[in-house]
Protein backbone atom coordinates (compact mmCIF):
# COMPACT_ATOMS: atom_id res chain seq x y z
CA UNK A 1 0.00 0.00 0.00
CA UNK A 2 0.82 3.48 -1.13
CA UNK A 3 1.05 5.92 1.70
CA UNK A 4 2.48 9.56 1.81
CA UNK A 5 5.01 11.35 3.76
CA UNK A 6 4.93 15.42 4.42
CA UNK A 7 7.45 17.39 6.27
CA UNK A 8 7.89 21.31 6.75
CA UNK A 9 4.83 22.82 5.58
CA UNK A 10 6.42 26.07 7.39
CA UNK A 11 2.68 28.05 7.47
CA UNK A 12 2.50 28.23 3.68
CA UNK A 13 -0.98 27.47 2.94
CA UNK A 14 -1.32 27.39 -0.94
CA UNK A 15 2.04 24.66 -0.93
CA UNK A 16 -0.11 22.47 1.47
CA UNK A 17 -3.15 22.64 -0.22
CA UNK A 18 -1.67 21.89 -3.29
CA UNK A 19 0.47 18.92 -1.94
CA UNK A 20 -2.68 17.21 -0.68
CA UNK A 21 -4.89 17.41 -4.19
CA UNK A 22 -1.86 15.82 -5.41
CA UNK A 23 -1.79 12.82 -2.56
CA UNK A 24 -5.65 13.00 -2.99
CA UNK A 25 -5.32 12.74 -6.89
CA UNK A 26 -3.04 9.17 -6.43
CA UNK A 27 -6.12 7.84 -4.10
CA UNK A 28 -3.55 7.51 -1.21
CA UNK A 29 -5.25 8.04 2.00
CA UNK A 30 -2.54 7.67 4.70
CA UNK A 31 -0.47 10.40 5.27
CA UNK A 32 2.01 11.25 7.95
CA UNK A 33 3.39 14.71 8.90
CA UNK A 34 6.67 15.23 10.08
CA UNK A 35 5.89 18.46 12.00
CA UNK A 36 6.91 22.58 11.38
CA UNK A 37 3.16 23.18 10.63
CA UNK A 38 4.73 26.61 11.43
CA UNK A 39 7.39 29.20 10.82
CA UNK A 40 8.32 31.62 8.26
CA UNK A 41 5.13 31.31 6.60
CA UNK A 42 1.92 33.53 6.39
CA UNK A 43 -0.87 31.29 7.28
CA UNK A 44 -0.23 29.07 10.61
CA UNK A 45 -3.88 28.93 11.60
CA UNK A 46 -5.10 28.03 8.39
CA UNK A 47 -2.54 25.66 8.14
CA UNK A 48 -2.53 23.70 11.50
CA UNK A 49 -5.96 23.80 11.15
CA UNK A 50 -5.87 22.07 7.76
CA UNK A 51 -4.33 19.46 9.22
CA UNK A 52 -6.42 18.70 12.10
CA UNK A 53 -9.44 18.98 10.03
CA UNK A 54 -7.74 16.16 7.52
CA UNK A 55 -6.66 14.50 11.09
CA UNK A 56 -3.32 13.86 9.71
CA UNK A 57 -1.18 11.56 12.24
CA UNK A 58 2.08 14.22 13.10
CA UNK A 59 4.77 14.43 14.58
CA UNK A 60 6.14 18.09 16.54
CA UNK A 61 9.00 19.73 14.51
CA UNK A 62 11.20 21.79 15.82
CA UNK A 63 9.30 25.10 14.83
CA UNK A 64 6.28 23.44 16.50
CA UNK A 65 8.50 23.20 19.82
CA UNK A 66 9.77 26.18 20.22
CA UNK A 67 6.64 27.49 19.20
CA UNK A 68 5.41 25.77 22.71
CA UNK A 69 8.56 25.55 24.86
CA UNK A 70 9.47 29.33 23.88
CA UNK A 71 13.16 30.08 22.17
CA UNK A 72 15.07 27.88 24.63
CA UNK A 73 17.38 26.05 21.24
CA UNK A 74 20.83 26.93 21.57
CA UNK A 75 22.60 28.91 18.46
CA UNK A 76 22.91 25.77 16.88
CA UNK A 77 19.65 25.68 15.45
CA UNK A 78 20.03 29.29 12.49
CA UNK A 79 23.20 29.16 10.75
CA UNK A 80 24.22 32.43 11.34
CA UNK A 81 23.43 35.58 13.54
CA UNK A 82 21.49 37.23 10.75
CA UNK A 83 19.59 34.00 10.11
CA UNK A 84 19.21 33.70 13.84
CA UNK A 85 17.61 37.46 14.13
CA UNK A 86 15.22 36.64 11.07
CA UNK A 87 14.11 33.45 13.16
CA UNK A 88 13.18 34.87 15.89
CA UNK A 89 11.45 37.91 14.35
CA UNK A 90 9.31 35.00 12.65
CA UNK A 91 9.21 32.87 15.94
CA UNK A 92 7.83 35.99 17.42
CA UNK A 93 5.04 36.88 14.93
CA UNK A 94 3.85 33.11 14.89
CA UNK A 95 3.23 33.46 18.46
CA UNK A 96 1.31 36.67 18.16
CA UNK A 97 -0.63 35.41 15.59
CA UNK A 98 -1.66 31.13 16.57
CA UNK A 99 -4.62 31.18 18.23
CA UNK A 100 -4.56 29.34 21.92
CA UNK A 101 -6.49 26.20 20.51
CA UNK A 102 -3.49 25.64 17.55
CA UNK A 103 -0.86 25.78 19.92
CA UNK A 104 -2.74 23.57 22.39
CA UNK A 105 -2.65 21.25 19.13
CA UNK A 106 1.32 22.22 18.76
CA UNK A 107 1.83 20.84 21.98
CA UNK A 108 0.13 17.81 22.10
CA UNK A 109 2.17 16.42 18.97
CA UNK A 110 4.61 13.70 19.66
CA UNK A 111 8.63 13.46 18.91
CA UNK A 112 7.50 10.52 16.97
CA UNK A 113 5.33 8.23 15.59
CA UNK A 114 6.34 4.33 14.90
CA UNK A 115 4.28 2.26 12.87
CA UNK A 116 5.99 -1.68 12.61
CA UNK A 117 9.35 -1.16 11.48
CA UNK A 118 9.02 2.59 9.79
CA UNK A 119 9.92 5.03 12.11
CA UNK A 120 8.78 8.89 11.41
CA UNK A 121 10.58 12.13 13.17
CA UNK A 122 11.01 15.54 12.12
CA UNK A 123 15.19 16.24 12.47
CA UNK A 124 16.22 12.69 13.96
CA UNK A 125 15.44 10.43 16.53
CA UNK A 126 18.00 12.14 19.02
CA UNK A 127 16.43 15.66 18.85
CA UNK A 128 13.88 17.76 16.85
CA UNK A 129 17.05 20.62 15.57
CA UNK A 130 19.60 17.82 14.35
CA UNK A 131 19.64 17.52 10.38
CA UNK A 132 20.32 13.82 9.10
CA UNK A 133 21.83 15.43 5.36
CA UNK A 134 22.14 13.24 2.43
CA UNK A 135 25.96 13.29 2.73
CA UNK A 136 26.64 12.83 6.28
CA UNK A 137 28.85 9.70 8.19
CA UNK A 138 27.28 7.15 6.78
CA UNK A 139 28.45 5.12 10.50
CA UNK A 140 26.64 7.76 12.25
CA UNK A 141 23.58 8.06 9.81
CA UNK A 142 23.02 4.30 9.98
CA UNK A 143 23.48 4.51 14.03
CA UNK A 144 20.53 7.08 14.09
CA UNK A 145 18.61 4.56 12.39
CA UNK A 146 19.56 1.39 14.15
CA UNK A 147 19.31 2.82 17.95
CA UNK A 148 15.86 3.95 17.26
CA UNK A 149 15.00 0.05 16.19
CA UNK A 150 13.91 1.12 13.07
CA UNK A 151 14.14 -0.03 9.13
CA UNK A 152 13.46 2.77 7.76
CA UNK A 153 13.92 6.09 8.99
CA UNK A 154 11.35 8.93 7.62
CA UNK A 155 12.71 12.84 8.34
CA UNK A 156 12.50 16.53 7.52
CA UNK A 157 14.01 19.55 9.02
CA UNK A 158 17.04 19.57 5.89
CA UNK A 159 14.23 20.66 3.70
CA UNK A 160 16.32 18.84 0.75
CA UNK A 161 14.38 15.86 -0.41
CA UNK A 162 16.34 12.49 -0.65
CA UNK A 163 16.44 8.53 -0.33
CA UNK A 164 19.69 7.18 0.95
CA UNK A 165 20.24 3.12 1.35
CA UNK A 166 22.86 2.30 3.89
CA UNK A 167 24.62 -1.27 2.85
CA UNK A 168 26.71 -3.77 2.76
CA UNK A 169 28.45 -2.66 6.14
CA UNK A 170 30.56 -3.97 9.13
CA UNK A 171 33.25 -3.07 11.62
CA UNK A 172 36.39 -5.25 12.87
CA UNK A 173 37.23 -4.75 16.26
CA UNK A 174 39.76 -5.99 18.52
CA UNK A 175 39.83 -5.86 21.93
CA UNK A 176 43.59 -4.62 23.69
CA UNK A 177 44.73 -5.49 27.04
CA UNK A 178 42.02 -8.11 27.37
CA UNK A 179 41.60 -9.35 30.96
CA UNK A 180 41.42 -12.80 29.99
CA UNK A 181 43.48 -14.55 27.47
CA UNK A 182 44.98 -12.83 24.17
CA UNK A 183 43.63 -9.96 22.08
CA UNK A 184 40.54 -10.98 20.37
CA UNK A 185 39.12 -9.65 17.03
CA UNK A 186 35.71 -9.89 15.12
CA UNK A 187 33.54 -8.55 12.75
CA UNK A 188 30.20 -6.95 13.36
CA UNK A 189 28.31 -6.99 10.03
CA UNK A 190 25.50 -4.47 9.65
CA UNK A 191 22.47 -4.34 8.89
CA UNK A 192 20.86 -2.56 5.63
CA UNK A 193 18.41 0.63 6.60
CA UNK A 194 17.20 3.28 4.61
CA UNK A 195 16.50 7.18 5.41
CA UNK A 196 13.95 8.57 3.48
CA UNK A 197 13.53 12.68 3.89
CA UNK A 198 10.78 14.08 2.47
CA UNK A 199 11.90 17.64 1.69
CA UNK A 200 9.66 20.16 2.23
CA UNK A 201 6.03 21.77 1.39
CA UNK A 202 5.93 25.06 2.31
CA UNK A 203 9.73 25.88 2.03
CA UNK A 204 11.52 23.69 -0.48
CA UNK A 205 15.92 24.37 -0.56
CA UNK A 206 16.42 21.98 -3.09
CA UNK A 207 17.14 24.23 -5.20
CA UNK A 208 13.24 24.47 -7.19
CA UNK A 209 10.34 25.88 -5.94
CA UNK A 210 8.24 23.20 -6.07
CA UNK A 211 6.72 21.70 -3.01
CA UNK A 212 7.89 18.03 -2.34
CA UNK A 213 6.73 15.51 -0.69
CA UNK A 214 7.34 11.63 -0.85
CA UNK A 215 5.45 8.21 -1.20
CA UNK A 216 6.77 4.81 0.33
CA UNK A 217 5.07 1.43 -0.61
CA UNK A 218 5.09 -0.15 2.35
CA UNK A 219 5.17 -3.94 0.49
CA UNK A 220 8.33 -3.13 -1.95
CA UNK A 221 9.98 -0.52 0.27
CA UNK A 222 9.84 1.85 -3.21
CA UNK A 223 10.20 5.35 -2.76
CA UNK A 224 9.15 8.21 -4.68
CA UNK A 225 10.43 11.95 -4.35
CA UNK A 226 7.50 13.66 -5.62
CA UNK A 227 7.39 17.61 -6.84
CA UNK A 228 4.26 19.69 -6.90
CA UNK A 229 4.35 23.30 -8.35
CA UNK A 230 2.22 25.94 -6.93
CA UNK A 231 1.33 29.32 -6.38
CA UNK A 232 4.75 30.93 -4.69
CA UNK A 233 3.62 34.25 -5.88
CA UNK A 234 0.13 33.82 -4.08
CA UNK A 235 2.56 33.17 -0.77
CA UNK A 236 5.46 35.47 -1.38
CA UNK A 237 2.83 38.46 -1.32
CA UNK A 238 1.04 37.73 2.01
CA UNK A 239 4.32 36.96 3.01
CA UNK A 240 5.59 40.40 2.90
CA UNK A 241 1.47 41.51 3.20
CA UNK A 242 2.15 40.12 7.09
CA UNK A 243 5.53 42.17 8.06
CA UNK A 244 7.65 38.86 8.14
CA UNK A 245 11.18 39.81 6.62
CA UNK A 246 11.49 40.04 3.00
CA UNK A 247 14.21 37.54 2.48
CA UNK A 248 11.76 34.30 3.16
CA UNK A 249 9.70 35.80 0.58
CA UNK A 250 13.08 35.87 -1.68
CA UNK A 251 13.90 32.37 -0.42
CA UNK A 252 10.94 31.20 -1.41
CA UNK A 253 11.01 31.88 -4.87
CA UNK A 254 14.25 30.78 -5.17
CA UNK A 255 14.37 27.39 -3.35
CA UNK A 256 17.09 27.82 -1.23
CA UNK A 257 18.04 29.17 1.77
CA UNK A 258 19.32 32.17 1.50
CA UNK A 259 23.66 32.25 1.14
CA UNK A 260 23.98 30.64 4.81
CA UNK A 261 24.71 26.60 5.86
CA UNK A 262 25.12 25.46 8.96
CA UNK A 263 28.95 25.49 9.86
CA UNK A 264 28.09 22.16 12.09
CA UNK A 265 24.93 20.52 10.74
CA UNK A 266 25.23 17.41 12.28
CA UNK A 267 25.87 19.11 15.95
CA UNK A 268 22.66 17.99 17.84
CA UNK A 269 21.37 21.49 20.22
CA UNK A 270 21.86 20.75 23.54
CA UNK A 271 18.85 22.14 25.95
CA UNK B 1 61.70 10.29 26.04
CA UNK B 2 58.07 8.65 27.51
CA UNK B 3 55.10 10.81 27.73
CA UNK B 4 52.40 9.31 29.81
CA UNK B 5 48.67 10.63 30.85
CA UNK B 6 47.59 9.67 34.11
CA UNK B 7 43.50 8.55 33.84
CA UNK B 8 41.99 8.14 37.13
CA UNK B 9 38.01 8.23 37.48
CA UNK B 10 35.21 7.55 40.45
CA UNK B 11 37.07 8.39 43.47
CA UNK B 12 33.74 9.26 44.82
CA UNK B 13 35.48 11.06 47.92
CA UNK B 14 38.14 8.43 48.60
CA UNK B 15 40.78 10.27 49.47
CA UNK B 16 42.91 7.44 50.31
CA UNK B 17 42.80 5.89 47.17
CA UNK B 18 43.69 9.25 45.32
CA UNK B 19 46.71 9.29 47.86
CA UNK B 20 47.55 5.50 46.54
CA UNK B 21 47.49 7.09 43.03
CA UNK B 22 49.28 10.01 43.63
CA UNK B 23 52.27 7.99 45.44
CA UNK B 24 52.33 5.11 42.24
CA UNK B 25 52.53 8.47 39.83
CA UNK B 26 55.35 9.93 41.74
CA UNK B 27 57.37 6.28 41.31
CA UNK B 28 56.22 6.05 37.45
CA UNK B 29 58.67 7.65 34.98
CA UNK B 30 57.32 10.10 32.35
CA UNK B 31 53.52 10.96 33.76
CA UNK B 32 53.58 14.60 32.84
CA UNK B 33 49.13 14.81 33.53
CA UNK B 34 46.89 13.63 35.33
CA UNK B 35 42.86 13.79 34.37
CA UNK B 36 40.65 12.94 36.95
CA UNK B 37 37.74 12.35 34.61
CA UNK B 38 34.33 12.56 36.78
CA UNK B 39 33.01 10.82 39.92
CA UNK B 40 35.03 12.90 42.65
CA UNK B 41 32.12 12.91 44.69
CA UNK B 42 29.55 9.99 45.93
CA UNK B 43 27.12 9.41 48.60
CA UNK B 44 28.89 6.61 50.79
CA UNK B 45 31.47 9.00 52.24
CA UNK B 46 31.96 12.39 52.94
CA UNK B 47 33.70 14.10 49.79
CA UNK B 48 35.00 17.55 51.19
CA UNK B 49 38.70 15.99 52.14
CA UNK B 50 39.15 14.96 48.40
CA UNK B 51 37.94 18.10 47.20
CA UNK B 52 40.05 19.84 49.30
CA UNK B 53 42.90 17.91 47.91
CA UNK B 54 42.15 18.08 43.95
CA UNK B 55 41.67 22.11 44.52
CA UNK B 56 44.72 22.39 46.27
CA UNK B 57 47.16 19.92 45.50
CA UNK B 58 50.31 18.81 48.01
CA UNK B 59 53.98 19.54 47.29
CA UNK B 60 54.76 16.98 45.27
CA UNK B 61 51.26 16.14 43.81
CA UNK B 62 50.54 15.89 40.32
CA UNK B 63 47.89 18.51 39.83
CA UNK B 64 44.97 17.24 38.64
CA UNK B 65 42.69 18.22 36.03
CA UNK B 66 39.12 17.36 36.64
CA UNK B 67 36.14 17.17 34.58
CA UNK B 68 32.57 16.76 36.05
CA UNK B 69 30.92 13.01 35.93
CA UNK B 70 27.80 11.25 36.91
CA UNK B 71 27.42 11.74 40.45
CA UNK B 72 28.63 15.43 40.07
CA UNK B 73 25.75 16.12 37.35
CA UNK B 74 23.43 14.36 39.92
CA UNK B 75 24.77 16.23 42.61
CA UNK B 76 24.82 19.91 41.14
CA UNK B 77 21.19 19.34 39.00
CA UNK B 78 19.39 18.73 42.81
CA UNK B 79 21.44 21.76 44.21
CA UNK B 80 19.84 24.09 41.32
CA UNK B 81 23.02 24.18 38.77
CA UNK B 82 21.68 22.82 36.15
CA UNK B 83 18.39 24.90 35.57
CA UNK B 84 15.41 22.37 35.73
CA UNK B 85 16.27 19.90 36.02
CA UNK B 86 16.81 17.33 39.11
CA UNK B 87 18.90 14.64 40.05
CA UNK B 88 16.01 12.55 37.84
CA UNK B 89 18.00 9.61 37.13
CA UNK B 90 19.45 8.90 40.57
CA UNK B 91 16.30 9.43 42.20
CA UNK B 92 14.53 6.99 39.37
CA UNK B 93 17.83 4.24 40.02
CA UNK B 94 18.37 4.55 43.88
CA UNK B 95 15.30 6.53 45.12
CA UNK B 96 15.29 9.55 47.52
CA UNK B 97 17.47 7.93 50.77
CA UNK B 98 20.54 7.97 47.65
CA UNK B 99 19.91 11.61 47.15
CA UNK B 100 19.76 12.74 50.64
CA UNK B 101 22.50 11.09 50.68
CA UNK B 102 24.82 12.57 48.02
CA UNK B 103 24.16 15.84 49.18
CA UNK B 104 25.08 15.49 52.56
CA UNK B 105 28.51 14.16 51.42
CA UNK B 106 29.45 17.75 50.02
CA UNK B 107 30.17 21.00 51.65
CA UNK B 108 28.38 23.56 49.86
CA UNK B 109 31.19 25.77 49.31
CA UNK B 110 32.40 23.02 46.86
CA UNK B 111 29.63 23.74 44.40
CA UNK B 112 31.01 26.96 42.54
CA UNK B 113 33.87 24.31 41.60
CA UNK B 114 32.21 21.77 40.94
CA UNK B 115 29.97 23.37 38.40
CA UNK B 116 32.80 25.06 36.65
CA UNK B 117 34.48 21.52 35.34
CA UNK B 118 33.96 20.80 32.17
CA UNK B 119 32.31 18.18 30.39
CA UNK B 120 35.49 17.09 28.70
CA UNK B 121 38.45 17.70 27.23
CA UNK B 122 40.19 17.47 23.81
CA UNK B 123 44.09 16.52 24.27
CA UNK B 124 45.69 16.12 20.79
CA UNK B 125 43.80 13.46 18.94
CA UNK B 126 41.79 12.41 22.29
CA UNK B 127 38.24 13.06 23.82
CA UNK B 128 38.38 12.42 27.92
CA UNK B 129 35.23 12.60 28.76
CA UNK B 130 33.30 10.59 31.61
CA UNK B 131 30.17 9.17 29.86
CA UNK B 132 30.47 9.85 25.79
CA UNK B 133 29.97 12.77 23.67
CA UNK B 134 26.57 11.83 23.61
CA UNK B 135 25.86 11.61 27.45
CA UNK B 136 27.57 12.14 30.89
CA UNK B 137 26.09 9.24 31.76
CA UNK B 138 26.63 7.24 28.42
CA UNK B 139 27.73 3.76 29.64
CA UNK B 140 30.55 2.57 27.27
CA UNK B 141 31.99 -0.85 27.71
CA UNK B 142 33.60 -3.37 25.17
CA UNK B 143 30.51 -4.99 24.66
CA UNK B 144 28.82 -1.76 23.30
CA UNK B 145 27.71 -2.16 19.81
CA UNK B 146 31.13 -0.73 17.70
CA UNK B 147 28.18 1.39 15.87
CA UNK B 148 27.52 3.41 18.86
CA UNK B 149 31.69 3.22 19.94
CA UNK B 150 31.94 4.86 16.05
CA UNK B 151 29.20 7.16 16.29
CA UNK B 152 30.31 8.40 20.35
CA UNK B 153 34.31 9.12 18.04
CA UNK B 154 32.54 10.69 15.01
CA UNK B 155 30.75 13.13 16.63
CA UNK B 156 33.88 15.04 18.14
CA UNK B 157 35.87 14.01 15.17
CA UNK B 158 38.50 12.25 17.42
CA UNK B 159 40.71 9.39 17.31
CA UNK B 160 40.51 8.00 20.71
CA UNK B 161 37.89 8.38 23.53
CA UNK B 162 38.64 7.79 26.93
CA UNK B 163 35.52 7.13 29.09
CA UNK B 164 35.05 6.35 32.47
CA UNK B 165 30.92 5.56 32.99
CA UNK B 166 31.33 2.11 33.04
CA UNK B 167 34.06 1.63 35.80
CA UNK B 168 35.54 -0.29 33.26
CA UNK B 169 39.14 -0.82 32.42
CA UNK B 170 39.34 -1.99 28.32
CA UNK B 171 40.92 -0.84 25.03
CA UNK B 172 38.63 -1.57 21.99
CA UNK B 173 40.06 -1.16 18.64
CA UNK B 174 38.13 -0.36 15.32
CA UNK B 175 40.49 -1.80 13.11
CA UNK B 176 38.55 -2.24 9.89
CA UNK B 177 35.45 -1.96 7.50
CA UNK B 178 33.16 0.10 5.48
CA UNK B 179 30.20 0.81 4.28
CA UNK B 180 28.41 1.71 1.08
CA UNK B 181 25.53 4.22 0.59
CA UNK B 182 23.29 5.20 -2.20
CA UNK B 183 21.57 8.28 -1.97
CA UNK B 184 18.59 9.06 -4.75
CA UNK B 185 17.40 12.71 -4.99
CA UNK B 186 15.95 14.67 -7.46
CA UNK B 187 19.31 15.15 -9.11
CA UNK B 188 19.80 11.43 -9.74
CA UNK B 189 21.44 8.05 -7.83
CA UNK B 190 25.19 8.52 -6.77
CA UNK B 191 26.80 6.24 -4.52
CA UNK B 192 29.52 6.57 -1.69
CA UNK B 193 31.49 4.06 -0.20
CA UNK B 194 33.08 5.09 3.22
CA UNK B 195 35.89 3.09 5.61
CA UNK B 196 36.28 2.44 9.31
CA UNK B 197 38.90 4.81 10.18
CA UNK B 198 41.31 3.66 12.44
CA UNK B 199 40.06 4.51 16.37
CA UNK B 200 39.54 3.48 19.92
CA UNK B 201 37.70 3.60 22.65
CA UNK B 202 39.64 3.15 26.08
CA UNK B 203 37.59 2.46 29.58
CA UNK B 204 39.94 3.72 32.11
CA UNK B 205 38.38 2.08 34.98
CA UNK B 206 37.41 3.34 38.42
CA UNK B 207 38.66 4.04 42.19
CA UNK B 208 41.68 2.20 42.68
CA UNK B 209 42.17 1.03 38.69
CA UNK B 210 43.65 3.69 36.30
CA UNK B 211 44.79 4.08 33.27
CA UNK B 212 48.46 5.23 32.06
CA UNK B 213 48.63 6.03 28.31
CA UNK B 214 51.74 6.42 26.48
CA UNK B 215 51.28 8.91 23.99
CA UNK B 216 53.89 8.43 22.00
CA UNK B 217 53.18 4.95 21.25
CA UNK B 218 49.56 4.65 21.87
CA UNK B 219 49.72 2.12 24.32
CA UNK B 220 47.14 1.50 27.62
CA UNK B 221 48.09 0.36 30.64
CA UNK B 222 45.71 -0.80 33.10
CA UNK B 223 46.65 -0.44 36.40
CA UNK B 224 45.81 -0.84 40.65
CA UNK B 225 47.15 1.81 42.78
CA UNK B 226 49.13 0.07 45.82
CA UNK B 227 49.38 -3.44 43.86
CA UNK B 228 53.42 -3.91 44.48
CA UNK B 229 53.62 -4.75 40.21
CA UNK B 230 51.69 -3.94 37.49
CA UNK B 231 50.28 -6.11 35.20
CA UNK B 232 53.05 -6.09 32.79
CA UNK B 233 55.70 -6.71 35.47
CA UNK B 234 57.84 -4.11 34.02
CA UNK B 235 58.25 -0.65 32.72
CA UNK B 236 57.21 1.76 35.22
CA UNK B 237 59.89 2.19 38.12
Amino acid sequence: MNHAIISCLHANLPAVEAVLNDIDKQGIDTITCLGDLVGYGPQPNEVVELIRKRGIATCQGCWDEDIIDGLNACECSYPSQLAERRGHLAHQWTDDQLTDENKSFLASLPTSLRRDRLLFVHGSPNSQHEYLLPDMDAFAALERVETAGADILFCGHTHQPYVRELRDGSIRVRLQNAEHGNDQGEELTLPMRKIVNAGSVGEPRHGSTNATYVIHNDATDEVEIKEVDYDVDRTCQAIVEAGLPEVFAWRLSHGFEFAEQAEDASHVCER
Amino acid sequence: MIERWALVSGLRGDLETYDLIQRDLKKTRGVTALFVLGDLVGPERNCDALLDRLRNPHRGDLKPDCIYGWWEEQLLAERGFRGERKADALRLSQGEDAVSALLNTVNPSHLKWLASLQFGFIELDCALIHGSSSDVGDNLTSKTSPLILLDRLTRLNVNRLFTARSTKQFHLELTGGGINSQVKDLNGKREQQQEVPKRSVIGIGAGLNYTLYDIGSDKTHFLTAGSKTNPKGKGFA
